[in-house]
């Protein structure tokens, strides 16, 4: 049997035994420093957190939906991190505390899970609110762990590099047995909790150990959450048609929108992007934190009640996005706040680094412009660049003046060669019949030098089919300069020249 | 100094009324003679001088310096124009150039022509656009290599008003958006050709150019959404679509709403357009001056003639290719009262019957094409000739059954005619020509396979068609050298002339052709009984020859080449194929006419694989197109191969 299923079946024996959140912590201890199932944590379920980091990131799932799965996957890193430690140099002590620390969480995040686990059982009518609070609760605590793991990870940033692809190699082979094994676990894991998982199926794609090794999850998380949202605040706008005073208008200062942190510590005064991670850090600061209470999220405890729904206006004053304006539309989020502030009223300070010219003001813009930059290449004349030409060209329509730009790469050498050395060089040149010619001869030999044909070149200066073409008497055919058949076959021309002379008398 | 002694004299003229009388002179020799009496007159045409054309670029700079004040520059003759010596143009005129401003000639130019001046590249196009800011029309048409970048570089001429840009096969949307935005007071562009246009470029012309009165978009493979975009247009009033594979009656549909000012459509060779497509633009286009339908119509329909009653401005309407009822004329012909010309080539029905209904009321009909309608007779031409007094061209190739009766009638009655097509007609015999040699305006005969005529026939034209510039005697064997000097006699404006497989013609007849100074185009297959001193008359008599062809005359020695190589400096195109030419000969042939751009080469019996490739080597620098034996292929150096692509030459193996 495989290990999962079988953590999970003790898990489930041990349940009905209570919910005593200490005498779990000591049976568990104990469970974790078994060697045999660290190693086998740490091959087996290392791929669904690299799904996971996929998962968040392409299919911009809800958080705790993959979160659920994390409980397991710290081991597995904690594991990896000791292995690690071995070879590396580091601070043993420092890992130590942060290692307790970790497990300490883990070991609470399971006493949550039993408990939902037992609820279960025996509240089936219950009002979903209730698994929608603990879910939460869950997805919170799952952040943290991540944020602590990850930055204890940063400590060995090389080393844990040189282990998770050790590790990742030996995946490969069990991979997809991995994967299959990993969702009935999951299932029954949160069986009640969540009706589906949707992560399963992506387990078997292979690992990107670069998720794992940024040290900062927190924003990386914050960044799949911004551009999610973003395109939320984009589409949900169409179509939402709110009659005014249905809904609650707030509006924030520039200050707090342009504020890196909303939410902040009352204790320390540390800020936070999130209240969620705010009530993580709390935790730390008592027991009183530490009570699904005040871990619960606070909003979600009054939806029971009838809310009014909250819309949010712009704090510049003409904005359309201004409560004051005519034709106010609202904002649907903070998020939308923020964004829509920072890209229409501040200054858009960050700048591709590729194209140097398109700048941004939010850094998820950024982002997904480089993702295309460089692929875009119609142009107008205004350095506005497209994918599509009918895009171009629709720009074009719509503006006076504009143009399409025909990139300078495209010049196409003029099949002879010689037009632009001939452009560069004429331009000085008297119009002097002899020194004309001389120059004439300049272009033509510098074709030539392309052909390659020097005898030609050699009859083409030869005073004798100079003389004959130019002068020699043939002023009934004056030969100017413009004469293209002053080539470089002169040498042929002046002997047939000569013949035809001989051969008129 | 005569002018004092005699008040009487030309010369006491005054310099305003000298400029009238030039003025009058419409032909150009005419003006040559004018200004060759004398200096004063001279000064006179160097002061009036409107237009230039110029057949030798080597004197250009002297041109533009003495005519200054040139309003249109034909530079089509002179392919061999590039950017350097645009540069060299535009910076000094001349050698020793007076005028201390650059460029001065360009100043007033309006009108430049640069068809197939494939040399030009960007840098000298926008060069000149520069210089020329008073430019309103540019023809750029066959220019192979004219691109975006070319476009661009023209669109800073922002007072286009002409633009043709015919088979500039590189120019993309994109260049013709540079044009569309730069030019925006653009009346006229043809597009014919431009393969690389999409209906995005057209929209976009369509909205930025709002004054377009013409468009052609012919061949190109743009689809109804042109269409729409076209119909948008208000001030337009000629539309081509000819062979556009892509529109159907649906695109049509859009042509019915819009265009309020359409007066010529052509939509012939449209695969895709039915009469039910026609019957929306008639419909939405009463006042259509002209409709070009050939060979889209398999018949013309009862319901589309039913339309086509209302249109009673048409003047021209052509229906090539079409069946057509007795019935379709008399509708014809009672509705459309104003008809000028029609077109009934390769049209099945039309009968004597036919043709008379339609001539009795349209008598305003000047041109009229019947080629290939088999089944008209002396009577159909007799209806046309009293019906149609100001008939001024008619084509009736192939029609068997014409005979001299019928030209009698038509050198009775119609004297204005200016160009009758007698191809293949075996009725035609001396006789007709006589009758025919009446119409004394006539300025295009051709008489190809006409087998019955003689040199007395030819020898009544000669006499009495003193403005004919064209002739075609393809084939028509009873011709020899005593037509040809009754010919050179009268016919001196003659231009153009075709003298293939008449076989009796000789040295002789040669001679006489070398009489006509006009002659720019000969062609003269397979004449057996010319040799060298044929050829030498036509060379050195035929000034201005630039069209050659002389395949299949196995007789011609060297000598004759010779002449060829010295004295016929205008020849632009030769077909030298089948004939004794030597290498030597050959060399100097391609090596010193300066001007041949295109020339055919195969089957030279006499010339070694050295010698065709040094006659290559010779004219690499200038020859456009030549036509090879295809086994030389592989026995030409590849460096010359190289260096004749390399200049933008087109090889054909053969």
């Amino acid at each position: 049997m495989d290990l999962k299923e079988r953590v999970c079946d003790e898990l489930q024996k041990e349940v009905p035994k209570g919910a005593s959140s200490t005498n779990f912590n000591t049976q568990h201890q104990q469970k974790w420093e078994d060697p045999s199932s660290t190693l086998d944590y740490s091959t087996r379920i290392e791929p669904p957190f690299q799904a996971f980091n996929q998962t968040c990131q392409t299919q911009s799932l809800l958080l705790c939906n993959n979160q659920i799965k994390v409980p397991m996957q710290d081991g597995s890193i904690n594991d990896l991190l000791q292995q690690a430690s071995k070879i590396q140099d580091w601070d043993p002590s420092a890992m130590l505390n942060n290692l307790s620390f970790l497990e300490q969480k883990i070991h609470q995040l399971q006493d949550l899970v039993y408990l939902i686990i037992a609820q279960k059982g025996q509240v089936l009518g219950r009002p979903d609110e209730l698994l929608v609070q603990q879910q939460q609760l869950v997805t919170a605590d799952l952040t943290s762990i991540i944020i602590q793991l990850i930055s204890t990870a940063g400590s060995l940033l090389s080393s844990v590099k040189q282990t998770l692809s050790a590790a990742t190699t030996s995946l490969g082979q069990c991979g997809e047995f991995g994967g299959v094994v990993f969702p009935s676990s999951a299932q029954r894991l949160n069986d009640g909790v969540q009706p589906q998982n949707a992560g399963g199926s992506k387990v078997s794609e292979p690992p990107n150990s670069i998720d794992i090794t940024s040290n900062n999850g927190n924003e990386q998380n914050n960044h799949i959450v911004e551009e999610h949202e973003l395109k939320d605040e984009e589409d949900a706008e169409e179509g939402e048609n709110l009659l005014p005073g249905t809904y609650e208008i707030l509006q924030l200062e520039k200050e707090e929108i342009l504020a890196p942190h909303t939410h902040f510590c009352t204790i320390c005064g540390k800020g936070f992007k999130r209240d969620a991670n705010l009530r993580m850090h709390m935790r730390g600061h008592g027991d009183e934190y530490k009570t699904p209470g005040a871990l619960a999220k606070p909003t979600k405890e009054s939806s029971s009640e009838p809310t009014i729904i909250k819309r949010y206006s712009c704090p510049y004053a003409g904005c359309k996005r201004n409560k004051d304006h005519k034709k106010f539309q609202p904002l649907k989020t903070i998020l939308c706040v923020k964004n829509h502030y920072k890209r229409t009223h501040c200054d858009k300070s960050y700048i591709c680094s590729r194209c140097n010219t398109k700048k941004f003001s939010v850094i998820a813009d950024l982002k997904t412009h480089e993702k295309h930059c460089g692929k875009d290449k119609w142009l107008c004349s205004c350095g506005t660049t497209f994918s599509r030409k009918d895009k171009l060209f629709g720009h074009i329509t719509l503006f006076q003046g504009h143009t399409p730009a025909i990139p300078s790469d495209e010049i196409k050498v003029a099949p002879a060669g010689t037009s632009d050395g001939a452009t560069n060089k004429v331009g000085s040149v008297n119009f002097n019949l002899s020194s004309y010619v001389s120059s004439e001869s300049e272009v033509q030999s510098s074709s030539m030098d392309i052909k390659g044909g020097i005898d030609d070149a050699v009859g083409y200066f030869s005073p004798l089919s100079f003389d004959t073409c130019n002068f020699g008497g043939f002023h009934e055919f004056p030969r100017p300069p413009f004469d293209d058949s002053e080539s470089s076959f002169a040498f042929l021309l002046s002997r047939s020249c000569n013949y035809s002379q001989k051969s008129g008398e | 100094m005569l002018s004092f002694q005699s008040s009487k004299n030309v010369l006491s003229l005054t310099e305003d009324l000298l400029v009238r009388i030039y003025e009058l002179l419409a032909a150009e020799s005419d003006r040559k003679s004018f200004r060759l009496v004398c200096r004063e007159f001279r000064r006179i045409d160097t002061l009036t001088r409107r237009h230039l054309r110029v057949i030798r670029i080597e004197f250009l700079p002297i041109l533009l310096r003495k005519y200054p004040r040139l309003q249109s520059l034909d530079l089509s003759a002179c392919p061999h124009i590039d950017d350097g010596v645009v540069s060299l143009l535009l910076t000094r005129v001349g050698p020793g150039s007076n005028s201390p401003i650059l460029g001065h000639w360009a100043w007033g130019l309006k009108s430049l022509v640069l068809s197939r001046a494939t040399g030009l590249r960007f840098s000298g196009l926008e060069m000149l656009a520069r210089a020329c800011p008073c430019l309103e029309s540019v023809d750029v048409s066959y220019c192979c290599g004219f691109g975006d970048r070319e476009a661009a570089a023209l669109s800073s001429a922002v007072g286009l008003r002409e633009l043709n840009m015919d088979k500039c096969l590189q120019l993309t949307d994109v260049g013709l958006a540079k044009i569309a935005v730069g030019c925006s007071k653009l009346e006229k562009l043809s597009l014919k050709w431009c393969m690389e246009m999409t209906d995005l470029g057209i929209d976009l012309l369509c909205k930025k150019c709002v004054d377009l009165k013409y468009l052609d978009v012919s061949y190109l493979k743009v689809t109804n959404e042109s269409l729409h975009s076209i119909a948008s247009l208000l001030k337009l009033e000629v539309l081509g679509l000819m062979a556009c594979p892509l529109i159907d009656d649906v695109g049509l549909q859009f042509i019915e709403r819009g265009c309020p000012s359409l007066k010529v459509i052509d939509v012939s060779r449209c695969e895709g357009v039915s009469s039910s497509g026609l019957i929306f633009v008639v419909r939405g286009h009463r006042n259509l001056l002209e409709l070009n339908a050939g060979y889209c119509l398999s018949e013309l329909s009862t319901a589309l003639l039913h339309q086509m009653k209302n249109l009673n401005h048409l003047e021209v309407i052509r229906i090539d290719g079409a069946r057509i009822s007795e019935t379709s004329f008399q509708v014809i012909s009672a509705n459309c009262k104003s008809l000028v010309e029609i077109g009934l080539s390769k049209c099945l029905g039309v009968t004597n019957m036919g043709i008379m209904r339609l001539v009795s009321a349209c008598i305003n009909l000047r041109v009229l094409n019947l080629t290939c309608c088999h089944s008209i007779t002396d009577a159909a031409i007799s209806a046309i000739a009293y019906s149609c007094r100001s008939l001024v061209c008619l084509k009736v190739e192939s029609c068997n059954m014409i005979t001299e009766k019928g030209l009698c009638q038509l050198g009775s009655f119609c004297l204005l005619l200016e160009e009758i097509d007698l191809t293949d007609c075996c009725g035609v015999n001396d006789k007709g020509l006589e009758y025919l040699s009446r119409c004394s305006e006539l300025s295009c005969l051709k008489l190809g396979l006409c087998t019955n005529i003689s040199n007395k026939g030819l020898s009544y034209i000669g006499f009495n068609c003193l403005k004919i510039h064209e002739l075609d005697l393809y084939r028509c064997t009873g011709i020899g050298d005593d037509g040809l000097e009754a010919l050179s006699n009268g016919c001196k404006k003659l231009r153009k002339l075709n003298l293939s497989y008449c076989n009796e013609v000789s040295d002789r007849g040669l001679g006489y052709i070398g009489r006509l100074e006009e002659l720019s185009d000969l062609e003269m297959r397979a004449l057996h009984k010319i040799t060298g001193v044929g050829l030498e008359a036509v060379a050195v008599g035929c000034k201005r020859l630039a069209d050659l062809d002389m395949k299949h005359c196995e007789k011609v020695g060297d000598s004759g080449f010779w002449a060829l190589a010295y004295y016929s400096k205008n020849l632009r195109q030769i077909n030298l194929s089948y004939c004794g030419i030597s290498d030597m000969a050959l060399c100097m042939v391609m090596g010193n006419l300066s001007r041949l751009q295109e020339a055919k080469l195969v089957h030279l019996s006499n010339c070694t694989v050295e010698g065709v490739e040094l006659a290559l080597r010779a004219c690499c620098v200038r020859i456009k197109k030549v036509k090879l034996f295809a086994p030389l292929r592989f026995m030409l150096s590849s460096e010359i191969l190289e260096i004749l692509h390399a200049r933008g030459c087109i090889i054909r193996w053969d």
